[in-house]
């Protein structure tokens, strides 16, 4: 509870901030029309971690690009000079693939009915997809005649998910640091490999925040935040110690329709 | 607050820019396990039949009991035992510590970095134990077996182990050894009478062995080891390659200051109807036969280290002093006696076949080729009656 009060405190400040910067915004000649829609496409870079690293995880080894884009729509409603409020529906994929040491790390390995459990030693690499619809609502403000803030939850819809990886050159302590050791190895035939899509939520909610910077008369480019409030898999998946919350940066560029 | 949502920034903007600032200072070891165990002291050798049974390297991650083997258990003086442990881990009583072991075994409990675990090891030395030879025989029936007990292994499901009775009618738990402490990696929930060696009450006479190949199902697939053989066999398995090399998680062999010249035994068996290769692949034309074979060999190499062969040498390692296998094993519902003859390849020294100086390793195989993953599921070997002839202890001298 702590952690989420202290991400609502986060998001809260970072939307004060925008506020505050927004009471000296727009000096009267700004823009003051109807609906404006843009068109966006996007990709976005980070991962799902959980909130403070454990000391179980050393280090990260490798972070392998994913096809991570977006693409969808935004309408904002202009209130008054400044403010505006923006809905918009994104089709997008929030993928992770990366490479990290372990010392004794809880994890569970599941093949079908038959689960090993215990503490890893060694090598893990992590791929998550997530492919879904996210619907933000935004309070937007402008910044000038050309950037404009947004900042407001999200709720996304899951429709194609994979959370699966593999264990090499390590060992498994089954059950507990007693337990008997299990060796990974360095080739295929003689990693651990595990998978457990069906334990991820399909509904996700958050908080984004970001900027549209307008540069052309109708292009511009965006930068956004997308900080996740629930984590990555279901409350009652134990296999992973901590909660892993999508955390995603977007860089994009987007096109005003009208 | 403040600080801490900055603290939580920096820790989001590090991943963002892929840093790593997050990572902790390293945690303290967990692990308390005795990796080695040895003797030192001065003049000591001559209560050792051998040089190498100073040292015991290698100890599997899931065994709590180091036996070393002395000539006379009564007549060893303070004895002061130095292990290797888990770095950062501490050992009670203290490594290297003098400690009467006339009397029987000494515990030891070895405390990790974290100070949140502990293991419990029994340390003794003790006369050879073996089985009974009367009239230079060496008898099986098999009689003796039980659900393991180790605690690691009770929380889930358990499986057969069996022991022997030595001459004076101690308990032997170090003669038999099985895959089974692998099979309950890949299948955690299978029962007892599911794993590949299995106590079965129809034997020739009383129980006997029944050892069965089996499917190992998906985690099998995954590490391409998709079947595992019954097997039995003189000496130890070590579960820690069961995923990665299967051919040294069996260390075969056992010491023996007698020399075997036959093997004889009661046999049943019947191939599994379909024959599949590492892959999974079905071969129609291939059927699946069973294996019974022994190895003598000489269990010190020239540098004086203590040598137990494993399933990737026991037939080809320079060791080899003699080897017997039967040839043929026709498939049978009806028990059926088998025999075979060891074939020397070198002379035995009697000096160092006095001081145990040769193990035997005896193997019992469900799938010939199980140690390549390629066999039947199914194929089913049932073991009774079996009987180590030595060489009469005259023609030894």
């Amino acid at each position: 509870m702590r952690r989420i009060a202290g991400l609502i405190f986060c998001a809260l400040s970072v939307s004060l901030t925008v506020s505050a910067a927004c009471e000296h915004g727009c000096e009267g000649n700004c823009e003051h029309e109807g609906l404006q829609l843009r068109a966006r496409i996007g990709y976005n870079i980070g991962g799902t971690a959980p909130l403070g690293m454990p000391a179980t995880i050393r280090s990260l080894e490798a972070y392998h690009l994913t096809p991570s884009f977006m693409a969808g729509a935004d309408a904002m409603l202009p209130l008054g000079n400044r403010w505006g409020i923006q809905a918009g529906l994104h089709v997008e994929n929030k993928g992770m693939d990366g490479e990290v040491t372990t010392k004794g790390y809880r994890m569970k390995l599941k093949m079908d009915e038959d689960e090993m459990e215990g503490l890893y030693t060694g090598h893990v690499r992590q791929k998550v997809r997530q492919w879904m619809f996210t619907l933000p609502v935004q309070a937007t403000c402008r910044l000038g005649s050309t950037v404009m803030l947004k900042a407001g939850p999200y709720v996304s819809l899951l429709f194609s998910k994979d959370f699966s990886g593999y264990a090499s050159d390590g060992y498994l302590r089954k059950d507990d640091p007693t337990g008997p050791k299990v060796v990974m190895g360095s080739t295929e035939d003689q990693w651990a490999t595990y998978e457990f899509p069906d334990d991820m939520r399909r509904l996700q909610f958050g908080v984004a925040v970001g900027a549209d910077w307008q540069l052309l008369q109708r292009f511009g480019l965006s930068l956004d935040l997308s900080w996740g409030l629930t984590g990555l898999m279901k409350s009652d998946f134990k296999t992973v110690e901590q909660t892993l919350y999508p955390i995603y940066g977007t860089i994009g560029i987007f096109y005003r329709i009208r | 607050m403040i600080q801490l949502s900055m603290k939580r920034s920096f820790c989001f903007l590090s991943l963002l820019f892929l840093l790593t600032s997050c990572f902790k200072d390293e945690p303290k070891n967990m692990e308390c396990d005795i990796l080695e165990a040895w003797v030192e002291g001065d003049d000591l050798s001559s209560h050792f039949f051998q040089q190498s049974d100073m040292r015991i390297a290698n100890v599997p991650s899931d065994v709590h009991q180091l036996a070393f083997t002395v000539k006379s258990q009564a007549e060893l003086p303070l004895l002061k035992v130095f292990f290797s442990i888990t770095p950062g881990a501490t050992i009670v009583p203290a490594n290297g510590s003098a400690q009467d072991f006339s009397k029987g075994p000494v515990v030891y409990t070895v405390t990790s970095e974290d100070g949140a675990y502990s293991r419990r090891y029994t340390v003794s030395f003790t006369n050879p134990a073996k089985p009974a030879v009367e009239e230079s025989k060496m008898k099986f029936d098999f009689e003796h077996y039980e659900l393991n007990k180790d605690e690691k292994t009770v929380r889930s499901n358990r499986y057969y182990v069996w022991y022997e009775e030595s001459a004076d009618g101690s308990r032997n738990d170090n003669v038999w050894a099985t895959g089974n402490g692998g099979f309950i990696l890949a299948k955690p929930n299978a029962q007892p009478e599911d794993y590949p060696s299995v106590a079965d009450a129809n034997g020739y006479e009383g129980a006997c062995v029944r050892l069965t190949t089996r499917d190992t199902g998906s985690w099998g697939q995954t590490f391409k080891k998709p079947i595992a053989a019954g097997n039995l066999f003189f000496g130890e398995f070590d579960p820690q390659f069961a995923f990665t090399n299967t051919l040294l998680t069996t260390k075969m062999g056992i010491p023996f200051d007698e020399e075997p010249t036959k093997v004889t035994g009661y046999y049943k068996y019947r191939p599994g109807e379909v024959f599949t290769d590492k892959d999974g692949l079905e071969h129609k034309d291939r059927v699946d036969a069973p294996s019974i074979y022994a190895v003598f060999y000489r269990n010190q190499n020239a540098q004086g280290e203590k040598v137990v062969l494993h399933g990737d040498d026991i037939r080809t390692n320079e060791l080899i002093v003699s080897m017997a296998e039967v040839a043929e094993l026709p498939a049978t519902d009806e028990w059926k006696p088998f025999e075979m003859t060891f074939k020397s390849q070198a002379p035995v020294n009697a000096e160092q076949l006095k001081n145990r100086g040769y193990s035997m390793a005896l193997v019992f195989s469900s799938s010939k080729t199980g140690d390549e993953f390629v066999g039947a599921v199914g194929s089913t070997l049932y073991i009774d009656k079996v009987e180590i002839t030595f060489k009469p202890k005259e023609e030894n001298q």
